[in-house]
């Protein structure tokens, strides 16, 4: 498609530029400034597969950065090593590390993992010194300088710093089109969804991880020799390698290719012109120009400069189109109607005495009941039944305190929602958790790859779900064009796509008006056509009725009743469990009477 | 007391309220009831300011509340009890009943309020220097209730104050309602689940489905019109 | 071997009485706010240059001295708040809003010890006081007097702030809003205001901490950094938002700092800390009184 090609073109374009400047630039000064901003870019670069991708914010990165340079040094230093392969050990040390970093430190949440990465760089920024490493410095050497990486022309330092940028580049292009690209973004935005859809997030967390610490190793070793020449512990571990990392990222814009480059292109510049002409009579100017961009990113921007400007751009350009909606119109449905199929009486999934407690609540007590394939069962029940958390059982999400879920005959309680996901049951949310920064399509595709489909597959695996929901139209919009309806039914294709034998859906009603009931219904009806079994969570009774097959009703935790929707709306415990004893003994007393209008 | 005029509330993009209309005169005991997800507790937050609404007019004794923010509406006397107690955990019971009584004009009465509070629940007299979250359910629910009486409220609303508990303690709830409502001259706003111990007590009654007013009148012409009972179940 | 372990021991406990207090600052910051406050240790680094001002120009003892760093930086708070934090915290995505405070405080850190070294100059100072170069000798012991001296002052400190959190209107309004917003803000309580409150009270605290540790260490632009990171452990330690459990906690590591020395040489006596980091968030995040999260 255009739009990939045409990234593709502007990394050549990045390239090319960085070229120019560098054949156009004679000073000795200039060059290095180029030099900076090349490998700067690259930095953030592998910091944003991490922590921009992923969303994983990374206070830490500066330990990949400092191994890469120690180890290529040290290696050059005591046993004649070329850096040119000391930078690959390096990176391997790097990726070593961020297993051992990693493992341990993304089953925290959210601010613990970035405090937790702090810590490791100042640890061995510590032992270093302790080591008697303070100063390592890189050995001058006279024949075949090149060969250890030391030029005489500064302009080959830039060249190379181009080069790895190059890489770093193209390694983010790579990833930012392939699936691994899609669930890291999916992470970021929900992992609770991502996790429903079948992306294992542990092991993209892992793979971004590994994937960013050898780049910045890498960045780190060619610092040492381009910048430094003699490496200490505060020069590489220290805290001003991370501040700028992420200055040249939140000031460029989080999350894109084109924010690390823009962010290294104005920052590095001024900061280190500003340094060179007052930082002696003002020590510590870089500093304060850093946390003063940073502020005022945040306080204005604080998604970056790249996004601000494009979402200015994308927004006028909308406003100038118009919103024209076309009315949404059902696709012909399959032939086979309703009432030709007929729910078999196999059980596909069979809950056998779950009972889960929680902040001193019991949600949930010996719940049992079967789904039966084809069929669309309906949870019904009052406020704090302990619907949701039925769902949250089934899906993975929680474990329960007793009892089993079996699936197809193999139990699956307790494993996690991913592999649940990818062994057949899907799973929409109660409050819709769409991923609102990436498009139609790309949310949708992101079920899809559940299947560890290649793109081209999972895109068109995307497209034929839309398809089926009608919103085949609107598959290049982003979320926040959409109506609840439309919405609604995004989140349907979604799960759709990661063709599941069985949908649980959580209240996919809500917030419709009375044709979006209709149409969603509609579109409900015709699932188990398409060999879905339906599990669905609604309050609104009046259009489960006419959709459901069977009824379970769930009061206080505990399975009440179970059956066809019209015996169980009129089975008086049902009745008495949303109106209250008083109303039942109320009806079962007096007639029916006729009904007063207001 | 409180006028409400097509007020329409959205979040999380879903339309929770779509034009509601209602009044509670000074004095009065009006209930809410309707099925889950109809958009009672949106209500309730909507007038006391933790939701913004979309559409629509909220007068507060003929004064528009939509400029003011939920603490501001609370120091001009409306209380509310919210879904599902929520009260503060790591206090004790007494400093959340002290906290209750925050807004300037409640200050004074601080020490009567309490002593009037603690005679109407036992046990939180008994528990007073327990933290708030070892209570029970029920016990929490009194505690809940106490701290919005210690507002000297004008207008009380209560939300859903039975869910989560027992049928005894559901009935010494409402007990303690009806006590609340004899005692002294406030207005309530009651949003409940259960219809009929909701209708009884009450003046008048909404039935709230889906967003929309699906039925009003005065309490026992509701409780006697099946009507209320589809809008639950369908049937 | 007893005797030294006991000197470790008490030596220990005097610095964690200090960190203790600033742990604290830092512990009502999040508990309130949700805000992890990179920019504390900065704090404290201007309040240990206020009171080496008020010895040098005014002679007031710094033990003193701590005490009156009080009142202005709590002013200095309400107006960091006001000007920038409400403008990144109070919206409705807490976990977009987590990343840009971080970024938010790191700036202000940045600023804040950059702008220090270019106006005065990176050349340590030290207070000079009678006490500072004494010792209590209790039976085999001896306990540096300065140290002692601001144990004593940071206890004192604590006290008062724990009467202050739970007699007074206001400091039981901080609680609540940290427990519940919504809830506090049904009783009339303006969350808002209270943010600013906590920041207020939150850098006052370290800032007469570090008036407290100018009795005893030299004072330069730079040494946030070496205390900023004990004063995370301590917090998360007690329990991210736990305010007795940031006191505790801060005991714990001044305890942990002055132990490691029996089995790591001085230079790396912070590794024994940040090893003993790594451990609480590995083994239990929520700390030793951690809260449930508040989410659901």
């Amino acid at each position: 498609m255009a739009s990939r090609s045409r990234a593709w073109l502007a990394v050549a374009a990045v390239v090319a530029v960085g070229l120019v400047l560098s054949f156009a630039l004679t000073e000795r000064y200039h060059h290095r400034i180029l030099t900076l901003v090349f490998l700067w870019a690259a930095m953030g670069l592998a910091w944003n597969i991490i922590g921009g991708y992923a969303g994983q914010i990374s206070f830490g990165h500066q330990a990949f950065f400092g191994i890469g340079a120690y180890v290529t040094v040290l290696l050059a230093a005591k046993l004649k090593f070329t850096p040119w392969i000391g930078m690959l050990g390096g990176a391997g040390a790097a990726v070593l590390a961020a297993v051992l970093i990693g493992t341990p430190t993304f089953r925290l949440a959210g601010i613990y993992f970035g405090l937790a990465t702090l810590a490791y760089p100042l640890i061995f920024r510590i032992v270093m010194d302790y080591l008697g490493y303070q100063e390592v410095s890189i050995p001058m050497v006279r024949d075949q300088p090149a060969l250890f990486m030391q030029f005489a022309e500064p302009r080959t330092f830039d060249l190379l710093a181009l080069g790895i940028l190059a890489a770093t580049l193209v390694l983010s292009r790579a990833i930012e089109s392939s699936r691994l690209g899609y669930s890291l973004r999916a992470i970021k935005e929900n992992e609770q969804a991502a996790e429903a859809m079948g992306v294992d997030s542990f092991r993209c967390k892992m793979v971004a991880y590994m994937l960013s610490a050898a780049p910045a190793a890498i960045v780190g070793a060619v610092y040492a020799h381009a910048i430094l020449f003699v490496v200490t512990p505060d020069a590489v571990f220290g805290v001003l390698v991370i501040v700028q990392t992420l200055t040249v990222c939140f000031v460029g814009g989080v999350g894109t290719l084109w924010g690390p480059i823009i962010g290294a292109a104005i920052m590095i510049p001024v900061s280190e012109i500003l340094d060179t002409t007052v930082g002696d009579r003002l020590p510590g100017i870089q500093g304060v120009v850093y946390g003063a961009a940073l502020m005022a990113m945040m306080l204005f921007a604080p998604e970056g400069l790249y996004w601000r400007v494009r979402n200015s751009v994308l927004r006028r350009s909308r406003d100038a189109a118009g919103s024209i909606r076309s009315v949404l119109v059902l696709p012909a449905a399959p032939s086979a109607a309703r009432a030709a199929t007929s729910p078999s009486a196999t059980a596909l999934m069979d809950v056998r005495g779950v009972s889960k407690a929680f902040l001193g609540l019991q949600a949930l007590s010996d719940v049992s009941f079967d789904v039966r394939e084809g069929e669309i069962l309906g949870i019904i029940g009052p406020n704090g039944a302990g619907k949701t958390t039925l769902f949250n059982v089934l899906n993975g999400f929680l474990l329960p305190d007793r009892g089993d879920i079996r699936w197809l005959g193999a139990s699956i309680t307790g494993l996690q929602p991913h592999v649940v996901c990818r062994r057949g049951i899907g799973r929409t949310f109660q409050v819709m958790r769409v991923f609102p920064h990436l498009s139609v399509l790309e949310n949708v595709m992101v079920g899809a790859f559940a299947h560890g489909a290649a793109p081209a597959r999972a895109r068109a695996s995307a497209r034929a779900a839309l398809e089926q929901v009608g919103l085949a139209d609107r598959a290049d919009v982003m979320p926040t064009g959409l109506t609840t309806l439309e919405l609604r039914l995004m989140e349907f294709a979604r799960c759709l796509a990661t063709s599941p034998r069985l949908i649980l859906l959580d209240e996919p009603l809500a917030g419709l008006s009375t044709d979006g009931v209709e149409l969603m219904s509609a579109m409900i009806r015709r699932a188990p056509t398409a060999n879905i079994t339906v599990v669905i969570i609604e309050h609104t009774i009046h259009a489960l009725i006419k959709l459901a097959d069977r009824l379970v009703v769930l009061d206080q935790g505990r399975r009440l009743a179970e059956g066809l929707p019209g015996d169980v709306t009129r089975t008086p415990a049902v009745i008495e469990a949303y109106l209250g004893k008083r109303w039942l003994a109320r009806q079962a007393s007096t007639q029916e009477p006729p009904g007063r209008p207001c | 007391m409180l006028k409400i005029f097509g007020l329409s509330v959205s979040y999380g993009g879903l339309r929770a309220l779509d034009e509601v209309s209602l009044e509670v005169g000074e004095g009065e005991f009006v209930t809410i009831v309707g099925p889950n997800g109809a958009g009672k507790t949106t209500l309730l937050r909507a007038i006391s300011g933790s939701v913004r609404s979309a559409a629509g007019r909220l007068e507060f004794r003929g004064r528009d509340m939509g400029p003011l923010a939920a603490h501001q509406r609370a120091a001009l006397g409306i209380a509310h009890v919210p879904e599902g107690r929520r009260v503060f955990p790591s206090l004790s019971v007494l400093e959340n009943l002290e906290l209750g009584s925050y807004r300037r004009a409640a200050r004074p009465q601080r020490a009567a309020g309490l002593e009037a509070v603690l005679a109407m629940f036992p046990v939180l007299r008994e528990r007073r220097q327990q933290l708030a979250g070892s209570l029970s359910g029920g016990e929490q629910q009194m505690l809940a209730l106490g701290r919005g009486l210690m507002a000297q409220p004008d207008l009380l609303l209560l939300d859903e104050p039975s869910q989560g508990l027992g049928p005894r303690v559901v009935e010494q709830i409402f007990e303690t309602i009806e006590r609340i409502r004899k005692s002294r001259r406030l207005t309530i706003l009651l949003v409940e689940q259960r219809v009929v111990e909701a209708l009884e007590l009450c003046d008048r009654g909404y039935v709230l489905e889906t967003g929309r007013v699906a039925l009003e009148g005065a309490h026992n012409a509701l409780l006697a019109d099946a009507r209320v009972q589809r809008a639950y179940l369908g049937v | 071997m007893a005797g030294e372990l006991a000197q470790y021991v008490v030596t220990g406990l005097l610095v964690g009485g200090v960190y203790a207090l600033m742990s604290i600052g830092l512990a009502v910051i999040f508990g309130v706010m949700r805000v992890v406050n990179f920019a504390q240790g900065d704090f404290m680094m201007l309040g240990m240059y206020l009171t080496y001002f008020y010895a040098v120009s005014l002679g007031i003892d710094p033990l003193l001295g701590a005490l009156v760093t009080i009142p202005p930086f709590f002013l200095l708070g309400l107006l960091v708040h006001r000007v920038f934090l409400a403008r990144v915290t109070g919206g409705g995505d807490p976990n977009r809003e987590m990343g840009a405070q971080l970024i938010l405080t790191l700036g202000l850190s940045l600023i804040i010890t950059n702008a220090t070294t270019m106006i005065l100059s990176p050349t340590p100072r030290g207070i000079r006081t009678t006490y500072a170069t004494q010792a209590f000798a209790i039976g085999p012991l001896l306990l540096n007097q300065a140290r002692t001296y601001a144990f004593l002052m940071a206890l004192l400190l604590a006290a008062a702030m724990y009467v202050f959190l739970t007699r007074t209107d206001l400091g039981k309004a901080l609680r609540a809003a940290a427990d519940d917003p919504e809830a506090a803000s049904y009783q009339g309580i303006n969350v808002r205001a209270m943010h600013g409150v906590a920041f207020g009270v939150g850098i006052a605290l370290v800032a007469a901490a570090g008036g407290l540790l100018a009795t005893y260490y030299p004072i330069e632009p730079n040494v946030a950094v070496n205390f900023i990171v004990l004063m995370f452990v301590a917090v998360v330690l007690g329990g991210l938002g736990s305010i007795p459990g940031a006191f505790v906690g801060g005991i714990v590591i001044g305890l942990v700092q002055s132990l490691t020395l029996l089995v790591l040489p001085l230079q790396l006596q912070n590794v024994g800390v940040f090893v003993a980091f790594l451990v609480v968030l590995y083994v239990r995040p929520q700390g030793l009184f951690g809260r449930r999260a508040r989410t659901v």
